[in-house]
C-alpha cells in the first residue's frame, strides 16, 4: 500500500504552509480571535492563491482538485490558521450543493464570487426547535406568481450576516412526510425583511454565528436551488464531505497543539530537568501522537473511498465520531502538559481547546453519528 | 525576450549533520531549490509578464537535481520550459567549472537576451558564477542589482550599494546577478502545479555539451568541516536589571571578552 501522497499534493501543501506563515501567522490569528474579527486578509490571502477555486468547476475560475487533496488542505490549514480551516469547511456543503444543483444563473453569481473571495455561502438549517432533529424545521416558503416569500428563524447560522448569500431550507407544512417536503433557496443576505442576532460563543470568535430572524423575505422564485421538495436528499448528498472537511481540519489543529506540547516538554525545566524527561509526560505525549497517527489515516482512507466512489455512510460517520473525540483529547492534553502556561491567553493552546470543543457539536453531534453508524453497521451484519 | 534564469539545487542546508569527528554529512539531506534563485525566477517571470517572451531555467548539477517533484516545483513558479545538465561529475563542482557548463548549456538553447542568476547558491553562497558566467559568455554584467526595467533594448538597473544607489544602462544580451530584495517569489498555485507536469524539460549530460578541455573544478576543497561545539557554561544570573547587568559585565571582564 502506497501511503504517499502525489507531488502535486507535496507541492500543493509546501506552497500553502508558506502561504499560511506569510498571511496568517499566529500573532495575526490571535488578534483577530481577540478582537472577535473575521479574518478578511487571510481569506483573501486564499483566493488569490487559488486555494478557494479547488474543486469548483473550471468554467466558473475553479481548479480540478480530488477530494483527498481537499482534505489535506483542510488539515494544512487547521495545523496554522485553524479558524482558517474552520470557514473554509463550513463553506463545502453550500458551494458543493449549489455546484451540484443551482441554476447556472445561480452558479455564475454565487462560485465566481467565492473564487475571488467571497466569504462562503452560510447554512440556513437548524432552527429553535430543530437541531439535531433537523426535519422538523419550520421556517416556510410560501410561492406567489413568480416569487417567493419566507417567514421563519434560524439558529447557529454561522457567517450568516457577513456571507453575500444564505443557502436557506425550508419545509412546506402540508407536506405528509417531513423529508420529502424540505426546499432549498438561496437568499441574498441583504433582502429586506432579514434581521441578525449575533450569539456569544466560548469559542470560534472570529467567525461569528446568528439567529436569523425572518420577516416576509421575498426573492424571485427563480432562487431555488435544484427542486421543490428535494431539499433533504440535496442537502444530505454534501454532508458527508463536510463533515470529512471538519475532521481534517481537526487533525490540523490536534497537531498544533501536540507540537507545541512537545516543544515545551522539551525545554520546561522542573525539578532540574526537562518536563519531557519524566515518564507521566512522556506517556501524555505518546497516546497524543498515536490519536494524530488514527486520525490522519482515518481521514485519508475515508478521502480515498469517497474519491473511488465506495459508500462512506457508516464509515464517515464514525470517523466524524472519533476525530471529534480524539482531537478534543489531545488538544486538552496539549493544555495539561503546557500547564499554567497552556491556560493563559498568551498562548495558542487555550483558542484551540476553546474552538475544538464545538467538533462533537456541530456539523452533527456525537450522538447522532452513533445514530447513522450503528444501524447500518448491524444492516451489514445481517446481510453477511 | 528570451530570458534564461540560472537556479541551483542543493541539498537543504539545514539537514546537515556534523559527524562527531568533525565532518559533515549530507546523506539525509533534502534537495532544494536555492531561495537565493527563486527571486530571480521571479524577476524573470515578471518581466516576461510585461514585455512578452518565454523563461527557461537552466540548472547543473548531480542526479538528485533531476527528482520530479524539484522539476515540478520550478516550473510551477512562472517559467515555460527547464533544461538541466543532470551529471554525477558535477558534484562539488566549483564555481568556475559550473560557470562553464552552465555558458555551454546557455549556447545550446535558443539564443537569449538575458541570463539572471540569484546574488549565491544556497549551500557555498560564493557569488561568483553569475559573474564568471557573464565574462565566458561575453557579454555586461553585473551582481547586486535588485530593480530591472527594459526600455526599448536596453536595461536600466539599480544597484543597492553600501551608501547610494547606482543606475546603469546595460545593453541586451546581459547577465545579471540579482539580490533577494529584487521581489519575493511567487508562491505556485494549483493552477500552476498541474500545468508544470506538462511542460517541457531538456536533460542532458556533461557529453552532450562538448566542454572544452580543462573545464572541470580549477580550485580542489581539501577538507570540509563543522565548527567546533563550544561547551556552554550555563551560568544563570539573578537579581534585579540594574544587579544582574553589573553582575553580567563582571562575568564577561572575568572571561577575558571586554
Amino acid at each position: 500500500m502506497d501511503f504517499r501522497f502525489t507531488e502535486e499534493q507535496e507541492l500543493l501543501i509546501d506552497s500553502l504552509e508558506e502561504l499560511l506563515q506569510r498571511e496568517a501567522p499566529e500573532q495575526l490569528m490571535a488578534e483577530l480571535d481577540e478582537r472577535h474579527e473575521f479574518p478578511y486578509k487571510p481569506w483573501q490571502a486564499l483566493a488569490d492563491h487559488g486555494i478557494l477555486s479547488l474543486g469548483i468547476p473550471e468554467e466558473y475560475g475553479g481548479t480540478p482538485a480530488d477530494i483527498q487533496t481537499l482534505t489535506l488542505v483542510c488539515e494544512t490549514m487547521g495545523r496554522h490558521a485553524f479558524s482558517l480551516a474552520i470557514i473554509y469547511s463550513l463553506g463545502i456543503i453550500t458551494i458543493r450543493d449549489i455546484v451540484q444543483f443551482g441554476s447556472p444563473e445561480i452558479k455564475e453569481r454565487v462560485l465566481t464570487g467565492f473564487v475571488q473571495g467571497d466569504p462562503p455561502v452560510a447554512l440556513g438549517i437548524t432552527e429553535p426547535q430543530a437541531g439535531s432533529d433537523a426535519a422538523a424545521l419550520k421556517t416556510r416558503a410560501d410561492i406567489d406568481g413568480d416569487r417567493v416569500t419566507f417567514n421563519g428563524n434560524k439558529m447557529y447560522c454561522t457567517l450568516a450576516e457577513m456571507s453575500k448569500y444564505i443557502l436557506l431550507m425550508t419545509r412546506d407544512p402540508n407536506g405528509e412526510n417531513p423529508y420529502e417536503s424540505i426546499s432549498m433557496w438561496l437568499l441574498p443576505t441583504d433582502t429586506p425583511g432579514l434581521r441578525y442576532n449575533k450569539l456569544a460563543k466560548v469559542g470560534w470568535w472570529c467567525i461569528p454565528s446568528y439567529e436569523v430572524f425572518i420577516e416576509n423575505a421575498s426573492v424571485p422564485l427563480d432562487h431555488l436551488v435544484g427542486e421543490i421538495n428535494r431539499g433533504w436528499p440535496q442537502l444530505m448528498a454534501n454532508f458527508e464531505i463536510e463533515r470529512l472537511a471538519l475532521c481534517a481540519a481537526s487533525v490540523g489543529a490536534a497537531e498544533a497543539s501536540y507540537n507545541d506540547a512537545v516543544a515545551y516538554a522539551n525545554q520546561r525545566v522542573q525539578f532540574g530537568r526537562p518536563i519531557g524527561s519524566f515518564q507521566a509526560v512522556q506517556h501524555i505525549l505518546t497516546d497524543m501522537a498515536i490519536k494524530i497517527e488514527n486520525m490522519k489515516h482515518y481521514i485519508y482512507k475515508i478521502a480515498w473511498m469517497m474519491d473511488n466512489d465506495l459508500p462512506v455512510r457508516a464509515e464517515h460517520a464514525m470517523c466524524k465520531l472519533y476525530v471529534a473525540r480524539a482531537s478534543c483529547e489531545v488538544i486538552d492534553s496539549a493544555m495539561q502538559v503546557m500547564g499554567g502556561l497552556g491556560y493563559t491567553m498568551d498562548h495558542r493552546v487555550q483558542r484551540l481547546w476553546r474552538d475544538i470543543r464545538l467538533m462533537r457539536i456541530g456539523g452533527g453531534t456525537d450522538e447522532i453519528m452513533y445514530n447513522i453508524a450503528g444501524p447500518q453497521l448491524l444492516k451489514r451484519a445481517k446481510l453477511a | 525576450m528570451n530570458i534564461i534564469v540560472c537556479a541551483k539545487i542543493t541539498p537543504d542546508p539545514s539537514d546537515i549533520e556534523a559527524r562527531g569527528d568533525g565532518s559533515i554529512s549530507l546523506e539525509r539531506a533534502e534537495w532544494i531549490i536555492g531561495g537565493f534563485d527563486l527571486p530571480a525566477v521571479e524577476a524573470g517571470v515578471r518581466l516576461i509578464e510585461a514585455h512578452g517572451g518565454t523563461l527557461t531555467v537552466l540548472s547543473a548539477g548531480p542526479r538528485p537535481i533531476a527528482q520530479s517533484k524539484l522539476k515540478k516545483d520550478l516550473l510551477s513558479r512562472g517559467p515555460d520550459a527547464l533544461a538541466m545538465v543532470v551529471d554525477d561529475r558535477l558534484r562539488d563542482a566549483d564555481t568556475a567549472f559550473t560557470a562553464r557548463v552552465l555558458a555551454q548549456a546557455a549556447r545550446k538553447l535558443d539564443g537569449f537576451d538575458l541570463v539572471l542568476c540569484g546574488e549565491g547558491s544556497a549551500d557555498l553562497y560564493f557569488q561568483q558564477v553569475g559573474l564568471q558566467l557573464g565574462e565566458l559568455l561575453g557579454v555586461p554584467t553585473l551582481n547586486a542589482v535588485n530593480h530591472i526595467a527594459l526600455e526599448g533594448d536596453t536595461l536600466v538597473v539599480e544597484r543597492d550599494l553600501e551608501d547610494e544607489v547606482e543606475v546603469l544602462e546595460v545593453p541586451l544580451p546581459a547577465v545579471l546577478s540579482v539580490t533577494t530584495d529584487i521581489h519575493e517569489a511567487r508562491l505556485p498555485s494549483m493552477k500552476e502545479i498541474l500545468k508544470a507536469g506538462k511542460k517541457p524539460v531538456t536533460e542532458w549530460s556533461l557529453d552532450d555539451l562538448d566542454l572544452p578541455d580543462g573545464s572541470g573544478n580549477q580550485s580542489e576543497v581539501l577538507r570540509t568541516s563543522a565548527p567546533e561545539q563550544a561547551r556552554r557554561k550555563q551560568e544563570r544570573i539573578e537579581g534585579g536589571p540594574d544587579e544582574a547587568a553589573k553582575k553580567l559585565v563582571e562575568a564577561l571582564q572575568r572571561e577575558g571578552l571586554i
